[in-house]
């Protein structure tokens, strides 16, 4: 037990508990802290879905979609979508005008896919660029969206191209994403196809309009677009839904009773 | 004559200047409020913060009272064996459940009747009344504060009549000086007044966990314990070094863990210049719509980026389950941004009327080394920050109440 020794003259050998620390140069790394390597890998999960995604109750990314949760750790989706890629779209230095002159950042935009249904995008600023990159791609992991793949024709295989016209807007971005038979590969613009590979998307003819040339609009603008695929309502949705329990229902707030007996009773049922 | 006075008004309120200037002068303003807050933040990432880890104990003897250890989970060693809180304050005023154990920190501080200083924490089991109890806590002076999570402060002078004036060894046979109160069996953490009137030998700090204990067991054990006392002592509940871990009745406390102090890692500059990234950094040539808008989605509103740099500090050692800071000017880090008290929502000691001042604050990593369910119902926070006396003043009960604010995970906005 380190702190048992610690040099409080005043208090013997009685241990100086919490906030008898300042900083020491010597006591920095002590012996619990294997390595560093350990502590990251290892995961404690802070959230209640990140309980519940520890222990394996929830098996699927989708059943987190299905009942629109937020998700707040990236090791969340680490752990559901096991083949996710990045790639670093673009690394941009932003300036701020200092007394002292410009101090230069670097916005790094980052993409993140599985190759089949899944793409995340986000964007992060910090002074280093390898910090920058690391913190878009939490962000990417965090903001992962399904895409709805679908078919232009015949319905043999598998789905691979979106199922219906699309369109996502950005700014003056516009982004429409047109069925396209098989074979047909992603016709479009080096940007949008990046991401476009990274949804799973097989064939698609798209078209575009407005100052593409800004690659934070055109990039939102594909994304925005791949979004609504799962909003389109089509006829095999027609269907009324048949809603099911989410893992956790949201905490619904108790309304305030005028007397304390009611009260009383209810929580004493529900623990009993 | 209050016409006249008010157009005269009206002029002075004129000015003559032009459009340009103002403007000009508007965004320069704004880029030196920008410059002092970068300053700020470097300031508050001085301050200095203990964590807390917990880990299993190393001996069944550690975290027994004579150690003055800081613990977490099953029950609590008492600091005052004897002068223990009782009443209405071992109960959750919402439900009337007695409360249960979560942790507890030795810290003292450099007073001379504060050489022994431990602060317990207790709350609730019940969702539903941690949901009431931020009604409550939002409501500033109560008559009657009604809590479901309590936190109570003892401390002692180094010579004391319940432990010796020494260091403990740490060897497995230290001994307090005294016995302490008899427990209650079933949760081993409140005061046992009430015995079991018919082998007068269980003790129950309330009538419920009487008839919990009477319904999973005691019903059958109750004959046999009758006709055993008569002829043995019952083994003293405090403080020997036999085994007393089998001693509580209740299953559902918590698993014991003893809790290891760090000091957090120096936070490099880069991640200060990370923290003040999130407000408006880009150039004034350079600002333009697309920026605001990539920044709007994807940067967060206020409660995501508190929930971002919280994640980055606390990514450091993601293990944590305590920060500990009792400067004067600490603040706790909040995960979000929603929920924070304000200086006027702490209210004041309630036994010297002093100050309250920020002192530790629990994190959701606990809930996860307790195995808690992740039922609909089950206990579920983002933090509980703890608020004492600045003075920690001395004189009166043996462990006096402070201050709690809970601040509750929002469910807030989804996926963009």
């Amino acid at each position: 037990m380190a702190e048992r020794g610690g040099a409080g003259g005043e208090r013997g050998g009685f241990g100086r508990g919490f906030g008898g620390g300042r900083p020491r140069g010597d006591r920095g790394r002590g012996g619990r802290r294997r390595g560093r390597r350990e502590e990251e890998e290892k995961w404690v999960p802070v959230t209640k879905l990140g309980r519940l995604v520890h222990s394996d109750k929830i098996r699927s990314l989708e059943q987190i979609y299905l009942h629109s949760l937020p998700i707040k750790e990236h090791q969340i989706v680490d752990k559901l979508c096991p083949g996710l890629k990045d790639e670093v779209m673009k690394i941009m230095p932003v300036q701020k005008q200092t007394r002292a002159g410009q101090r230069t950042r670097f916005k790094a935009f980052v993409v993140v896919g599985d190759n089949n249904g899944h793409v995340g995008l986000g964007v992060k600023c910090s002074k280093e660029v390898a910090t920058a990159i690391r913190g878009a791609i939490i962000l990417a992991k965090l903001s992962v969206i399904p895409v709805r793949r679908g078919y232009w024709g015949n319905k043999i295989g598998k789905p691979h191209t979106v199922p219906c016209k699309v369109t996502g807007k950005c700014g003056s971005v516009t982004v429409r994403m047109v069925p396209a038979p098989r074979g047909a590969g992603i016709v479009a613009a080096r940007v949008p196809k990046k991401v476009l590979q990274f949804a799973g998307i097989d064939d698609v003819f798209t078209s575009s309009r407005g100052s593409t040339k800004t690659l934070g609009n055109f990039v939102k603008a594909t994304f925005e677009c791949l979004l609504k695929t799962y909003g389109f309502l089509t006829p095999d949705f027609w269907r009324e839904t048949r809603f099911t329990k989410s893992p956790f229902q949201e905490h619904t707030d108790l309304l305030a009773k005028p007397t304390g007996k009611l009260v009383l009773e209810e929580p004493e049922r529900n623990d009993a | 004559m209050s016409q006249e006075g008010d157009s005269m008004e009206k002029l002075k309120g004129l000015q003559i200047t032009s459009l340009d200037d103002d403007e000009e002068e508007v965004e320069e303003y704004n880029m030196n409020e920008e410059e002092d807050d970068d300053d700020e933040d470097d300031d508050e990432e001085e301050e200095f913060v203990t964590l807390g880890f917990v880990e299993k104990p190393k001996n069944p003897w550690s975290l027994l009272r004579q150690l003055f250890p800081s613990k977490a989970g099953s029950v609590p060693a008492w600091l005052d064996p004897v002068n223990l809180p009782s009443g209405k304050a071992c109960v959750c005023d919402i439900c009337g459940e007695p409360l249960q154990f979560v942790l507890q920190v030795y810290a003292p501080i450099e007073k001379e009747y504060a050489f022994h200083r431990m602060l317990f924490v207790f709350m609730c089991l019940s969702m539903n009344c941690l949901l009431r109890d931020q009604h409550e806590q939002w409501k500033r002076h109560p008559e009657k504060p009604s809590r479901s999570v309590k936190i109570f402060r003892c401390q002692l002078p180094r010579f004391n009549p319940f432990y010796p004036n020494e260091p403990p060894r740490c060897d497995g046979t230290d001994k307090p000086s005294g016995t302490g109160a008899a427990l209650c069996t079933w949760c081993g953490t409140w005061k046992g007044d009430k015995l079991c009137s018919s082998c007068r030998t269980a003790r129950y700090c309330s009538e419920k966990h009487q008839a919990m204990h009477w319904h999973s067991g005691h019903k059958i054990d109750c004959q046999r314990m009758s006709v055993s006392s008569q002829s043995s002592d019952c083994p003293n509940k405090n403080g020997t070094t036999s085994a007393n871990l089998q001693k509580v009745a209740s299953k559902t406390l918590w698993p014991e863990y003893e809790m290891i102090i760090e000091n957090e890692s120096e936070p490099s500059a880069e991640m200060s210049e990370d923290k003040a990234c999130t407000s408006s950094l880009v150039s004034k040539e350079k600002v333009d719509d697309t920026m605001n808008s990539l920044m709007d989605s994807f940067e967060g509103d206020d409660d995501r980026k508190s929930w971002a740099s919280f994640q980055e500090r606390i990514g450091k050692a993601p293990e944590q389950v305590l920060r500990y800071c009792r400067n004067g000017g600490a603040k706790p880090l909040w995960p979000m941004s929603s929920g924070q008290p304000s200086k006027a929502d702490i209210p004041k000691c309630n036994y010297c009327g002093g100050p309250l001042c920020f002192e530790f604050q629990i994190l959701p990593q606990l809930l996860y080394y307790f195995s808690v369910n992740n039922e609909v119902d089950s206990l579920d926070w983002a933090t509980i920050v703890a608020y004492t006396c600045e003075a920690s003043c001395e004189g009166g009960v043996a462990y006096k109440e402070e201050y709690a604010w809970v601040q509750l995970s929002s469910p807030s906005a989804t996926v963009p």
